[in-house]
């Protein structure tokens, strides 16, 4: 926590999300001839989002593989790769577009290594950018994380930090098991410390981002960033929220959750997927089901997605995911026991 | 070479080989008889889709393979993953439900596998193994192993998107794959009258600039004669194939199928094609076996089913607690 | 060697079939492929054919009965071997004494007793259910909470949301128990000496509790009566629906606000207000019973502009009579037995308390510190049984839209005393009830508050 400045300077600098996510591929290909990239776009236009950039020019056509418009196929291919011996990591130019691809990574990715009895390994990464805010409307803004995160055989990581885009994308490509990891559109130019080199932020580990006693909000993705603006404001009134960043859907952090519950008594899930049947739904259900239940003081609260396809007018945008006032007011009543 | 007027098969396979692809058909044949009759005596359960009238198929085109090559299978795969050189008394465990089996009874008869000789395994989703099979063609290419995949699939599949999709991409990055399409008349019920644009499957094959081929598939000659210049092509980096083989199913779709969309002639005039018989016919009319040699190898395949069948009702049952066992790398052990 | 024919498994999940009808008889010869017999199962029925040709030697299933899948129904003679008289191994399966159908028969023996058991019990449960009191408000916290210090949620009063208890009211109600327990000759001396005792002033606010309101109107701050707490309220706010906050204030000396010694009503006012200052609605309703009729009358007179409305409930300060003798039995009573007579007089008809009304008054007023904080504070605004302060001059001076609410069998405060509001004042008289008419008939109380409420919420709008 204390190092001293010049090792700071030495060991981390700022760089953007979609930076760090680069860079753990970079490293990845340096390190590993097995690594392959996948994707529409990824070559020598760098990505819909630039997040591979430049890859192309250091490692070439043969590793940074453009794909035709084929979802299905080209996912199917990765799937094909990974169980033959290659660590493919395959992008998807904006995650809704992966409801192409469900049948190879629902039926046969996630389901290789049961089905043949641990025989066969499956390797792949899907990457997939997600999330609204960017006026793409309804076909190009959704939030997914909850449909891989209910298929056994998936491991599903939504990093918050270019730290953890860069940790979990390396621990996603060590991992034997097909990984899908979210990423937030309005993330990729966010700036942050990020460690040179290799190492991995493990998968299945929340962070406490924030420490608080009075109501525990429990957020994923761009939503951490507005629970602990969120949790600013609140402060100002005597109020301490804990902000817990949920990194991994699949599999949850369940002892951490569960130790914060404990400690405060009230529980706000934030997330961006549509609120029904979402990853709220299944934190407070474990909550519900834990030996959290007699700590809690008061009923359980979620903040989601609205139950409509995102939309277009700004406003309209605005409304149907949490924003930070949102957050705020709800954490108040919690805390204040208006609930 | 030229004046040599025998079929491919006799001129370019010894006879120890096509002794033993003999054995395997019939291996096929009897071991599916024998699972068959082990469900309709309720000793397996789910379903199962036989493949008995297409054994040529199936060993003819697993000919030219090594251990090192990789198949991709459908759920019509029982002689496949044989031909692929499968233990049947393994394969038997499985259907079983047993922890002897290829998939520790997890998989069962859609989605048998024996991955350590390159089968990927059986596929309960139609034309989910043709993009893996591309997958595996990519991994061969990049890591330069020669290795080529063989992608089973049947007519019904040729009409999934996942087809054109993988055959595009193969083409496209010239990899190392026979698409082999097994052409037995009915996706299901749906005839390919019915179902498909195109009077021969091969004719997509120029929509991928590939070559494409429509092949008497109950022939073993003109299978494995088609299929190993397909393989020679894809080793020499010219990248995929189309091959179609014409075959016919027996039995029905799966076992609750009970028949309606096809006659009892037509199923008659097929099982009077049947392969095993003309293959047997032609090795011992060119003198690879005689009559008693060929009734030793069906003794030989007869009793191989028979212990295996016994071997997996010996088997050991799966215990309960091992229920969520190989959803993840962690749960292995 | 014959060939055995069985019952074939020909759908998924089958465990068993109907063997509908027969094709073929016993010494018929037949094709292999030819029709035997027709299965039925749940979903389709199916022709079974001949597994050879030959001979029907034997037939052992007979039609109608259901047959388990691989069981041996006919055998087929194949070769030229002579039929024997009796089929190799298998019994015959008939409709009636098979295996089979005693298995299920018995199966259906075993399960009825149970069954019906079980529904008895069911029954009972509900039964017993329903004559049980409904539990109160809790979270898992409190129950949690409740349950490891064994108390009863019964008795404790909730803070939260439609007085849901929270963890922190429990172990408040279990730190003012303790206290009790801890001194009974406290106790003891109390019952033996009503006189006020020594105790603790506390200096820290007086006790608000919140209800957010889903519509749009101001709120409603209600203002208990003399030896009552912000629990009186319930039914009435209740009956006022949640369209508006209720902010429920605690008088001093009163439920959990501090027990501090005033030497006057305007000092005992003047607290009031100094909360009232600081909370963040700009104007509400105000609505008070009896003592807090008076608190709240001098309220409107004091603070005239954060006033929408002002409904007053049987109040104080209309003139010299009360029921001192009730009021003081009331604050002396240490145990339920001693506080129900005294109860009894608040109602219009002593049968509207009940035990259980009693118990739970009781059980708020444990706290020694409680009862001698109220006897003495009787003392300064009641003495010698008379009303020390008169509001009808701030009465006079009141704008809001102004209702007095009165039952015609109060037995504490005659109900006359409100002959003597001013002109603006709109008066209701409720039959059948007595000094707590929000408590014995809240909604013809609810009814003239809410048109107050309407017609301060527009007169304010047109301000």
């Amino acid at each position: 926590m204390n190092a001293p400045a010049k090792q700071l300077d030495a060991d981390t600098r700022e760089i953007s999300y979609s930076e760090a996510i680069r860079e753990a591929m970079g490293l990845a290909l340096e390190r590993d001839e097995r690594v392959v990239l996948m994707g529409e776009d990824i070559g020598v236009y760098g990505g819909a989002f630039q997040v591979t950039g430049d890859l192309v020019e250091r490692f070439g056509t043969d590793r940074v593989m453009d794909t035709p418009i084929s979802e299905l196929g080209g996912a199917g291919v990765a799937v094909g790769a990974a169980l033959t011996g290659l660590r493919p990591i395959f992008e998807f130019q904006f995650s809704d577009f992966a409801a192409l691809a469900m049948e190879q990574i629902v039926n046969q990715a996630a389901k290789m290594r049961y089905m043949l009895g641990g025989e066969a390994s499956v390797p792949v990464v899907f990457r997939m950018p997600a999330g609204s805010g960017t006026g793409a409307a309804a076909q190009h803004s959704q939030s997914f994380e909850a449909w891989f995160g209910h298929v056994p055989g998936l491991k599903v990581v939504q990093p918050s930090t270019p730290e953890d885009a860069k940790g979990l994308l390396l621990a996603a490509l060590e991992d034997p098991d097909p990984v899908v990891m979210f990423e937030h559109k309005l993330l990729y130019k966010m700036k942050g410390h990020v460690p040179e080199g290799w190492y991995t932020t493990p998968i299945g580990k929340a962070a406490i981002r924030r420490d608080g006693k009075d109501v525990t909000i429990v957020a994923s993705a761009i939503m951490v960033h507005r629970a602990l603006a969120a949790a600013e404001k609140l402060a100002e009134e005597g109020i301490e929220a804990e902000v817990i960043d949920l990194r991994s859907v699949r599999p949850i952090d369940r002892d951490t959750i569960i130790g914060s519950v404990r400690k405060t008594g009230k529980l706000l899930c934030v997330y961006e997927g549509v609120r029904t049947l979402g990853v709220g739904a299944e934190i407070s259900a474990m909550i519900a089901e834990s030996e959290a239940f007699d700590y809690l003081d008061a009923p359980i609260q979620r903040l989601g997605g609205a139950e409509a396809p995102i939309p277009y007018n700004p406003d309209l945008e605005k409304a149907a995911v949490p924003q930070t006032p949102d957050i705020e007011v709800a954490a108040r009543r919690l805390a204040r026991r208006e609930v | 070479m030229t004046d040599d007027n025998r079929p491919f098969a006799i001129r370019n396979y010894d006879p120890a080989r096509l002794r033993d692809a003999l054995r395997k058909m019939y291996l096929i044949r009897f071991f599916e008889e024998g699972a068959e009759d082990s469900y309709m005596r309720g000793l397996i359960h789910g379903t199962m889709h036989l493949s008995i009238g297409q054994e040529a198929s199936a060993v003819a085109s697993c000919m030219g393979l090594t251990d090192e090559d990789k198949i991709t299978s459908t759920h019509r795969g029982h002689g496949h993953c044989i031909a692929k050189g499968a233990e049947v008394r393994r394969m038997f465990a499985e259907f079983f439900g047993k922890e002897e089996g290829y998939c520790h009874g997890r998989g069962g008869s859609m989605h048998i596998a024996d991955v350590t000789r390159g089968n990927l395994g059986a596929n309960g989703i139609v034309g989910g193994g043709l993009p893996i099979a591309v997958g595996a063609g990519l991994t061969a290419k990049r890591l330069n192993t020669g290795a080529v995949a063989i992608c089973f699939f049947g007519d019904g599949a040729n009409n999934e998107g996942a087809f054109h999709e993988a055959l595009n991409m193969a083409a496209i990055w010239k990899l190392p794959v026979v698409f082999i399409c097994e052409n037995n008349k009915y996706g299901m019920s749906t005839s390919t009258e019915r179902s498909t644009a195109v009077k021969n499957i091969a004719e997509r094959a120029v929509a991928y600039a590939m070559p494409g081929h429509t092949v008497d598939g109950n022939d073993f000659s003109a299978v494995a004669e088609t299929v190993e210049a397909a393989i020679a092509r894809a080793r020499a980096g010219e990248g995929p194939s189309l091959i179609e083989n014409l075959t016919y199913r027996w039995r029905g779709h799966s076992k609750s199928d009970r028949n309606r969309y096809r006659t009892k002639q037509e199923i008659d005039e097929w099982m009077a094609r049947d392969p095993i018989q003309r293959f047997r016919a032609e090795l011992i009319e060119h003198g690879v076996l005689d009559e008693s040699e060929a009734e030793k190898v069906i003794a030989e395949a007869r009793q191989e089913v028979e212990a295996g069948i016994e071997f997996a009702k010996s088997g050991t049952a799966p215990r309960i607690s091992d229920l969520a066992k190989y959803v993840y790398a962690e749960e292995n052990a | 060697m014959p060939v055995e024919v069985i019952l074939p498994k020909v759908d998924m999940d089958m465990e068993a079939g109907l063997l509908a009808q027969w094709h073929v008889s016993v010494g018929d010869k037949v094709d292999k492929g030819a029709a035997l017999f027709d299965i039925e199962t749940d979903k389709a029925a199916m022709e079974v054919e001949a597994p050879a040709s030959g001979i029907v030697g034997h037939i052992v299933a007979e039609a109608g009965s259901r047959i388990p899948v691989g069981q041996v129904v006919a055998w087929i003679y194949t070769g030229n071997e002579d039929i024997p008289g009796t089929p190799p191994g298998a019994a015959f399966i008939g409709n009636g004494d098979t295996a089979e159908t005693e298995d299920e028969g018995r199966e259906v023996v075993d399960e009825a007793r149970p069954v019906v058991a079980t529904t008895g019990q069911a029954n009972e449960l509900v039964l017993a259910e329903s004559s049980e009191p409904s539990r109160p408000r809790a979270t898992p916290a409190a129950r949690a909470f409740a349950r490891k210090n064994g108390i009863d949620l019964g008795s404790v009063t909730g803070s939260g949301p439609n007085g849901r208890i929270q963890a922190d009211d429990v172990s408040r109600w279990q730190g003012e128990q303790q206290t009790f327990v801890a001194e009974p000759a406290v106790a003891e001396a109390n019952l033996a000496t009503p006189a006020p005792t020594d105790w603790q002033e506390d200096h820290r606010p007086l006790s608000l509790t919140r209800r957010k309101g889903r519509g749009g109107g101001l709120p409603v701050l209600l203002i208990h009566g003399f030896a009552a707490d912000a629990a009186g309220w319930v039914p009435l706010e209740k009956a006022l629906g949640n369209e508006r906050e209720i902010i429920r204030i605690e008088l001093p000396c009163h439920g959990r606000s501090p027990r501090v010694r005033v030497d006057s009503f305007r000092e005992f006012t003047r607290m009031v207000v100094k909360t009232f200052d600081d909370l963040d609605a700009e104007r509400l309703h105000l609505v008070g019973h009896s003592l807090g009729g008076a608190v709240a009358t001098a309220i409107a007179d004091i603070r005239p502009r954060r006033i929408a409305s002002l409904s007053l409930i049987s109040p104080a300060g209309l003139g010299p009579e009360i029921d001192a003798a009730a009021l003081y039995g009331i604050a002396r009573a240490s145990r339920t037995d001693s506080l129900v007579p005294w109860l009894k007089r608040l109602g219009a008809r002593s049968d509207a308390i009940s035990h259980d009304f009693a118990k739970a008054a009781m059980m708020s007023r444990m706290e020694p510190e409680l009862r001698a904080a109220q006897l003495e504070l009787a003392e300064i605004l009641f003495p010698d049984g008379t009303q020390s302060f008169d509001l009808s001059a701030a009465m006079e001076r009141v704008e809001a839209p102004f209702k007095i609410v009165w039952g015609r069998q109060d037995r504490i405060l005659p109900w006359e005393h409100a002959l003597r509001a001013p002109d603006a004042a709109g008066l209701h008289l409720l039959d059948k009830a007595g000094h707590i008419p929000h408590i014995e008939r809240p909604e013809a109380v609810a009814l003239p508050l809410l048109e107050n409420f309407r017609t301060g919420e527009i007169s304010a709008y047109q301000r």
